[in-house]
Parts: structure tokens; sequence; C-alpha cells
């Protein structure tokens, strides 16, 4: 009889290179798959074409992006100054990078004490110290260079300037002849003579005109001039930028001095406490007729020290502390639009008549802009808490451990509602549709089996509709992606939009740069979001149906 | 009276309009221990037969009974293998089989139910395959998985839909085999849909034929006397099994020449045409 022989396993020797496929695979960076098999100098030709068709051309025409940038940056030019090219952006995001760190260097700062604090003020000091010099030679190197700049500029405008001083003195002298002429010829017109008084006020209207060519003239050359003398001298730039740079070495120096010596926070404690005992003395000292006052001065320096424990320093938020923010706030807002769209979605696919009640309610609002939930979430949420200092939801998710410093007030949660409104539509409909189109023969199995409704739901029905609510997942998290940050602009909701307000606002010099540098954060961010979602989708996704990348 | 009674049975789809028949009046009595092969062409409602065997469908007219009661709803007790398989994919070879027997033998413990199922994987030859997901397997360890999951329900009536179909000549005459030989250590009621006249001579107890369709019915049952077990290699030299054969392959060309000649079909007569060159124009080739 023929017999089958049982089917050996192989998923233990799986060799490795095609776990490694495999994983680069799932973590949805086929894009390094021919790298892999290179490696293991599997077909060496095949995989350079591909490295050349998914990893090259990719590279290659973000090059010529970065090029057209370049152009582009040139050619706009705004009130708020040049679009920014490429390097500008980047130093912008150096810059940004920076100043979070010296912010939080202050926060370090203002909490350091003893031993600790000695040591960094010497070493603050020291450096200080360093920049005197450093700033005095910048500062002379500036003016030199300020100097030298003014002498290019007038070398490289001297032949034009001799040019105009020699037409205007040569039209001056002109103008000043045919004057005289007309001056003089004036006696010899007679007095009833119409024609020639005629004719003389045609030489005037000559001489006026010609008066007017010639300043002309000299503005077209003036303005040659300005622009010759104001282009932008690189040298003297470079200096600037480096004077810049120490200037605010020294400022964020100086602030450090600050905080590690009378605005540091142990210090002031010290203090506040040697001023108490002087009160506690004055007070056993004191008369009866002075004890009152004396008790309550005792009582109010008390009150003080206990406030100064508590102090923070005043960290003003920097950008990867708006972005933690956002990304938080996504998540709240996705979680709050999942956990209400995913039962939906499942009542829906179960039952055509929820799903034909639901149907108008689904049409209805799901076209609605995130601008038009962002005030009416807004308006709810701070009816609800109207006063965050003293509300016990704001205080007690303040005094979350880690939660809590992102502050989560009524602005944050109208942004993660209004991100919920939007992004829960996708999940809502695709979970339907995974529910409703579960495979007929997988229903009979549950019927033969005699499943109940729980066990059908848990056991058959979300197995199977699991792929097409995780790819409904994927959308809303990119919706509420790109909801969050317009949400956050108009609540002032802390985050990468609020971030994007300020500088839009504050316009300083370098606000249009750093609005830039937050175009490619939240790209980059979405981008991860995104990435995430389909290794999750592909992790739950049971056949080896490949998923929309 | 017989294991199953399939007694006077019609069922059809479709509104009153525009119905479409499958059944009319259609009877079969199954002994307990039988091994039934329907046969019939494709279209003659084979699938239709099962799902009502099974209780999936429930008949317009008439009653199925199985074991003296009659089939209200599909069970466990009611073994049916579906044609294209219908495992769960995200569950691994075990996962399948454990959902069944979970369901069935709800007093079982976990190292009992463990043992269990690995017995079934060890029955189907799967062993080594237990935490593959279907997709990994080839459509006769699918097959054969579908089977376990099946056996593992204890059922009392084994309800076999074309369990071969889709499975290439070797791979079938393999799972023939194992059928066969897990028939045989309990021997259960079987019955099993199938279009394959050997394949029905070699596993059956009887063949019965199914009249094509619509309004399909029985037609008259051949008792297959040969010995078990049967080998596939002399068989094809044993007279009986080629008389057998014939007989059930004429019987069923007849009643196909039958259904044929009582269906007349409209002749829509074609105008004589002849294709005409057009004038100068190159021929046109087909593309």
């Amino acid at each position: 009889m023929l017999r089958p022989t049982p089917e050996k396993t192989k998923s233990t020797k799986v060799p490795f290179k095609y776990r490694l496929v495999k994983a680069v695979d799932v973590a949805g960076l086929n894009f390094l798959t021919p790298v892999v098999r290179l490696c293991f100098g599997e077909e060496p030709r095949k995989q350079l074409k591909d490295i050349g068709l998914y990893i090259v051309i990719p590279i290659v025409a973000m090059l010529f992006g970065v090029l057209a940038w370049f152009a582009v940056s040139e050619m706009v030019v705004t009130k708020s100054g040049k679009l920014p090219n490429p390097t500008e952006t980047l130093s912008a995001a150096g810059s940004i990078w920076d100043f979070h760190f010296r912010e939080n260097d202050k926060l370090s700062a203002f909490e350091m004490t003893g031993a600790q604090r000695d040591a960094r003020l010497a070493s603050v000091e020291s450096r200080l110290a360093e920049l005197v010099p450093l700033e005095e030679k910048i500062n002379q190197e500036v003016a030199a260079e300020g100097k030298l700049a003014q002498e290019r500029a007038t070398q490289r405008v001297a032949a034009l300037q001799k040019k105009y001083d020699k037409l205007k003195t040569k039209l001056d002298s002109e103008s000043k002849e045919r004057e005289q002429v007309l001056k003089a010829k004036s006696e010899s017109v007679a007095q009833d003579d119409m024609a020639a008084k005629k004719a003389y006020i045609a030489d005037v209207r000559a001489h006026r005109k010609s008066l007017e060519v010639a300043k002309d003239e000299l503005r077209d050359l003036k303005s040659k001039i300005k622009t010759l003398s104001d282009l932008k001298d690189d040298q003297l730039a470079a200096a600037v930028r480096k004077q810049t740079q120490i200037a605010e070495e020294r400022q964020y120096l100086g602030k450090m001095k600050d905080q590690l010596t009378k605005a540091n926070r142990d210090l002031k404690v010290t203090g506040a406490l040697e001023k108490l005992d002087l009160d506690m003395a004055s007070f056993f000292d004191a008369e009866p007729s002075k004890m009152y006052a004396a008790a309550s001065k005792v009582v109010k320096a008390e009150s003080r020290i206990a406030k100064l424990k508590l102090s923070e320093y005043a960290k003003p938020s920097t950008l990867p502390f708006q972005i933690k923010r956002s990304v938080l706030c996504v998540f709240v807002g996705f979680f709050i639009g999942t956990v209400i769209a995913i039962p939906l979605g499942v009542m829906c696919g179960l039952s055509k008549t929820f799903m034909a009640a639901m149907t108008p309610i689904v049409a209805l609002f799901k076209p609605v802009s995130p601008i038009v939930w962002l005030p009416v979430c807004l308006i709810i949420s701070s009816a609800m808490i109207p006063d965050p200092d003293k509300h016990f939801l704001t205080q007690w998710m303040w005094s979350l451990p880690i939660l809590g410093k992102y502050q989560i007030n009524p602005a944050f949660l109208a942004s993660a509602c209004t991100v919920a409104l939007c992004s829960l539509w996708a999940t809502m409909t695709n979970t339907a549709l995974g529910v409703a189109s579960v495979d007929e023969d997988h229903l009979n199995v549950a019927r033969v089996l005699r499943l109940g409704f729980w066990d059908r739901l848990f056991k058959i029905v979300l197995p199977s509709a699991l792929p097409l609510v995780f790819a409904g997942l994927r959308i809303s998290l990119g919706v509420g992606w790109m909801v969050l940050i317009a949400a956050e602009l108009l609540s002032s909701s802390e985050g990468i939009g609020k971030y994007v307000w300020d500088q839009f606002n504050n316009g300083g010099s370098r606000s249009f740069a750093n609005m830039v540098v937050v175009v490619f954060v939240v790209g980059i961010i979405g981008l991860i979001l995104d990435r995430m979602m389909v290794v999750f989708q592909r992790l739950v996704s049971f056949d080896d149906s490949p998923t929309a990348v | 009276m017989a294991f199953i009674e399939f007694n006077d049975v019609s069922f059809g789809f479709g509104p009153v309009s525009n119905r479409y028949e499958v059944f009319e009046n259609a009877s079969l009595s199954v002994e307990e221990n039988e091994f039934v092969a329907i046969i019939g062409f494709s279209g003659s409602g084979k699938s239709t037969l099962i799902s009502l065997l099974a209780g999936l469908q429930k008949p317009d007219f008439g009653v199925v009974m199985m074991d003296g009661d009659i089939v209200q709803e599909p069970g466990p007790d009611k073994g049916i293998m579906f044609q294209n398989y219908s495992l769960l994919p995200w569950l691994s070879v075990v996962g399948n089989i454990d959902l069944a027997v979970k369901q069935v033998f709800t007093e079982m413990k976990v190292d009992e139910r463990r043992d269990y199922v690995q017995h079934y994987v060890d029955i189907v030859s799967l062993t080594g395959s237990e935490y593959k997901k279907p997709h990994e397997l080839s459509g006769g360890m699918r097959q054969r998985l579908s089977l376990a999951r099946t056996l593992a329900m204890k059922p009392e009536v084994l309800l076999l839909d074309e369990p071969l179909s889709a499975l290439d000549a070797l791979t079938r005459a393999v799972l023939q085999d194992e059928i066969i030989r897990i028939w045989e250590e309990d021997r259960r009621t079987v019955v099993m849909i199938t279009n394959d006249v050997d394949e029905a001579v070699l596993m059956a107890d009887r063949i019965v034929p199914l009249t094509p369709g619509p309004s399909a019915g029985f037609g008259k049952s051949f008792p297959v006397t040969l010995e078990r077990p049967r080998n596939r290699a002399t068989l094809n030299f044993n007279p009986e099994f080629k008389k057998l054969r014939n007989e059930v392959t004429r019987y069923m060309l007849q009643i196909n020449a039958d259904a044929k000649a009582l269906a007349p079909v409209e002749e829509l007569a074609l105008p004589n045409l002849e294709p005409r060159m057009p004038g100068k124009l190159p021929v046109q080739s087909p593309v």
C-alpha cells in the first residue's frame, strides 16, 4: 500500500539568508533585499541590477531634487528673505538641536547642587574666560572685514562711480550753459512778437526735457552702483556668522552661570534658610509687643522656602519636546478613534440592519474637515475642563510619571479628539468590509462546530478580518498625523503645529529655515509611523499576499 | 430503518418565477458503516447533496433523517470535509485541529487534548508540519489536514465532498489509500461525492449515480462486491472490477444522453453568410 512519507520539518533549519530576507520583507524594507542577496553571492548581476533600480535611482533622484531646490531657492525671494536652500536648512536644523541641548543644560544647571555645581560653574567660567579673547578677536575681525568689504565694494564700483561723476559734472555744466543761453535769449524777444514767444517756450520745454533725460541716465547709473556695492560679501558674512555663533555661546554660558549661581534653586533655598534662621533668632529675642510681627515673618519665610523647593526652571518648549508631544497626541487620538471605530465596524459587518442605520451617519460625517471639528472639540473640552490647574482630570494626568511632563490640557484633548473624529472612518469602513466578507466556508466551519456567537466572532470572524482592519488602521494613522499638525496650529496645543505657527509669527532671521526643517521632520515621522503600521499589517496577514507598500 | 434516510427530498434555488430545482423527490438510504460513493456529472447537485446531509441547508420538501432523527442543523456528529479544504489560514496545522477538538470535547484536559491532536496529525502523516500555516502546505497536505480535522471530531458519519478532485493523479492515489486505511480502522458511515468512476469502484461498498440536473434524483445503485483490501495494482486486471467500471460508465453516459434528449435545446438557425473580402484592403490577420 502506498503511504506518504511524513514531510520533514525544515522550519528549524531555514538558512540564515532566507530568514534575513524574510525579516527585511516583514519590516517593509524590500529595497534592501538585493543587498542582502548580494552579500550571500546570489546571482550578482541580477542583484546589482536591482540595487541600481531600487537604491541608486532613488538616490540620484533625491540628488536631483536637492539641486532643483538650490536653484529654486535662489529664485523665490520673499519679505522674510530667500527660500532657504539645503545648506541653510541643515544649519537651521543644527541650531534647533543646539538650542535643545543648551536648554537641557540650563535645566540641569538649575537643579545642580554642591560639588557638582561648583565643578560645572568652574568649567563654565573657564570657557567664558576662553571666549573673551576669542570674541574680541572676532569682533576685530568683523570690523576689519567690514572695512575690507567696504573697500572691495568701493573698488567694485570705482569705474562706474567715476563714470557717474564725470557724467554728472558734464550734464550739470551743460544744463547751466543752456540756462544761461535761454536767459540771455529772453532779452532779445520782442514784447509783442507771439511767434518768437512761442519759439521761446519750445526752447524752454526742450531744455527741461533734456534735463529729465539726464536725470534718468544718472538714476540708472546710481542704481547699478548700488546693486554692485550691495552685493553680499561672502567673507564678511562668514565672519559675521562666526561672530553670531560665539555671541550665542557667550549668552548661553552667561545664562548657565546665572543658573549655577544666583538663579540656582539650591542656592536660593540655602539663602532663604539662612534668612529664616535670622528671623527665628529675632523672633526669640522679640518683646511681646513685636512678637506677632516677628512670628508672621518666620511663617512667611517658611512658606517661601517650601515654594522655592518646588520651583522649576521655566524651560521653553524645544522642537524635540514638541515632536514627542505631537506623537503622543496623535496616538491618543488614534487610540480614541480605534476604540470607537472597531466595535462599530464589527457591528456594521455583522448586521445589515446596523450597517443600513450607520451608512447615512458615516456618509455625512466622513467628509467633514478637521478645521470644522477642532473649534467644536475645543469648546467642548474647555467646557468640561474650565480650569486645568484645578480640574481633577488634568491634575491626575500631570501627576503621572511619564505623561505628566507633556502637560495634557484641553487644547491637547481637543486636538486628539479632532484626530480621532477625522481618522476613525477608514478603520470603521475597512473593519465592516473585513467582517462582512468573511469566507462563507469559514462560517460553515463555525456552523459545523456549533461555535457560539462570541467564539465565532473571536475565533473566525475577527482573525479573518484582521488584515483589512490593519489596512484601515494604517490609513487612519496617516490621516491622523496630517490632521494633527493643522489642529495643533489652530488650537495652540504645544506641538509641531504650534512650533510652525510660532515661527511664522515671530519672523526672525532663521524662522523661514526652521519651517522648512519642520517640513522634513513631519515627513520623516509620518514615514516612520506608516512603516510601523506596515510591519503590523504584515504580521497579521496570514497568507503570502503582499501588502501594498 | 437505514442509518441515513433521504426521503423524497426537493430542493431548489431562486424565486418562484425563475426557479432552479436541484433535487426533485430524490430518495436515498445509507446503512450504518456503509461506504457509499455518489457519482455524478458536474452541475448535478453533488455539493448541494452534501450540504443537505450535513444540515447546512434545509430541503424544501421531504426530510433528511440520520440515526432516526431529523437533521435540523449542522454539527460535529456530521463530519463534513469541504471540497476546498476550508482551513482557517491564520491557524497552524495543530491550531486548526485543536479548534475543532476543543469545541467538541469540552471535558478534555490540556495534556490529553495535545496528545489527541498529535494522534490525528500522525494519522494523516503530517508529523513534522505541526506548526505550519495552511498556505505553507501543499494541496495534498491541506486535504489531509482537512481530513484530520474532520476525523478528530469523531463524527458518526463522514461526508466527503469531492475530497480529492483538486489533487493531481499521484497525490490522489496516495490519499485514496489513506482514507481507506483510516476508514477501515473503525468503519464509520461514509458518503463520498466523486466524479471519478475508478475512485468510486476502488473505495466504496456501493455506488449511487446522480441523474443530471435540473431536478436530479438518484439512479440505480451498483453494489461493489470486491474483496477488501483492494489492491490498485492488481485491480486493473480483475474482471469484476473491469465489468463494474464499464457498467457504471455506460450507465452514466446513458443517463446523460437521456437527459440531453429530454431537455430539447431550441436550435437557432444561423444565417448562411459567406465572408467577403473588402475591396483592396489587405486581409487582416487575427491578433
